[in-house]
């Protein structure tokens, strides 16, 4: 499978958005053929990921962002209270999740949670205000996004409860400085 | 006056059946008006009558058949919307996801079975 092969270092030239985007496509293929049994996978896996140790946190400030645009969304045009509260909510959320001293991964993981919980609400809140003027087929297509919000959830909650029970060893491998998850 | 006195007939449509068309006939001099309506798989078409209430069920007809292509309109335009605020949760999903797998491997982890992630013999790291 191709791989894009040149040095981390090299493509930091190309704008952030392109160069996290040629990494992570490295990285999936490289996951690919790590899963398939190639063992020349692994340590460019390694590699990488010494060479960007921030590489996770680099993906945090647009997952905030995105969190933002949803609550404009979810607030609506008058909707105050909401624009508020809401981030002081997930402030909360966030900081239970996280712990003390969070690693870059930790922390990415963590922000995926609340963005796929807020997102999930958002669409049972539509749902269940427009339940009564919908035709069948919207109210399908309304439960069927509900259930992949649902599942998109529990999948990331799922892996962050995995990334911590591995303990301190993957968190060395995304950012050194860091050991600090419950082992 | 036409050949025959006006008849109506389904003027008011029952709520299962559907107006998938309407149209005029012309003959004689006369126009008729007719709608063609699914009844089940089937779509048939039904004449409905002539003369000025034909008219006015015309237009009511058309009437109609704008305010559903309008809530068609509005349903995709939200449906649009929706799809747009899943994109960038997929996106971060994705990204998340990527880099604790990376993470895993890089650990020695492998998954086992497309489910639990156990540590490769002899590749615990340091």
């Amino acid at each position: 499978m191709a791989t894009d092969s040149r040095d981390p270092e090299k493509r930091q030239h190309e704008s952030p958005t392109l160069e996290r985007a040629a990494v992570l496509k490295e990285l999936k293929a490289l996951i690919v053929r790590a899963q398939d049994g190639d063992e020349g996978a692994v340590p460019r896996l390694r590699e990488i990921l010494r060479a960007r140790p921030e590489l996770a946190r680099e993906f945090v400030d647009p997952a905030v962002q995105t969190e933002r645009s949803m609550i404009e969304t979810y607030a609506g045009g008058d909707g105050l209270a909401v624009r508020e509260t809401l981030p002081h909510t997930l402030e909360a959320f966030r900081a239970k999740l996280e712990g003390e001293s969070p690693s870059p991964l930790e922390q990415l993981l963590v922000e995926r949670i609340a963005a796929t919980w807020l997102q999930l609400h958002y669409f049972e809140t539509i749902y269940a205000q427009n339940m009564d003027k919908l035709t069948i087929p919207q109210s399908e297509f309304h439960q069927k996004r509900i259930d992949r919000a649902h599942r998109r959830h529990l999948s990331a909650v799922k892996t962050l409860a995995q990334i911590r029970k591995m303990g301190p060893a993957v968190q060395i491998n995304i950012a050194e400085k860091q050991i600090n998850t419950a082992g | 006056m036409p050949p025959f006195p006006v008849v109506l007939r389904f003027i008011r449509c029952p709520a299962f059946v559907t107006i998938r068309n309407v149209a005029w006939e012309e003959r004689g001099g006369y126009r008729y008006y007719y709608r063609s309506v699914r009844r089940g798989a089937r779509v048939v078409k039904e004449y409905v009558g002539t003369g000025p209430v034909a008219e006015a069920t015309a237009q009511l007809d058309e009437e109609n058949r704008r305010k559903r292509d309008e809530e068609a309109k509005a349903w995709e335009e939200e449906r649009r919307r929706m799809e747009a605020l899943e994109a960038p949760i997929e996106e971060l999903c994705d990204a998340a996801e990527t880099l604790a797998r990376a993470a895993l491997l890089a650990a020695g982890y492998r998954q086992h079975n497309r489910g639990e992630w156990r540590m490769r013999r002899g590749d615990r790291q340091p």
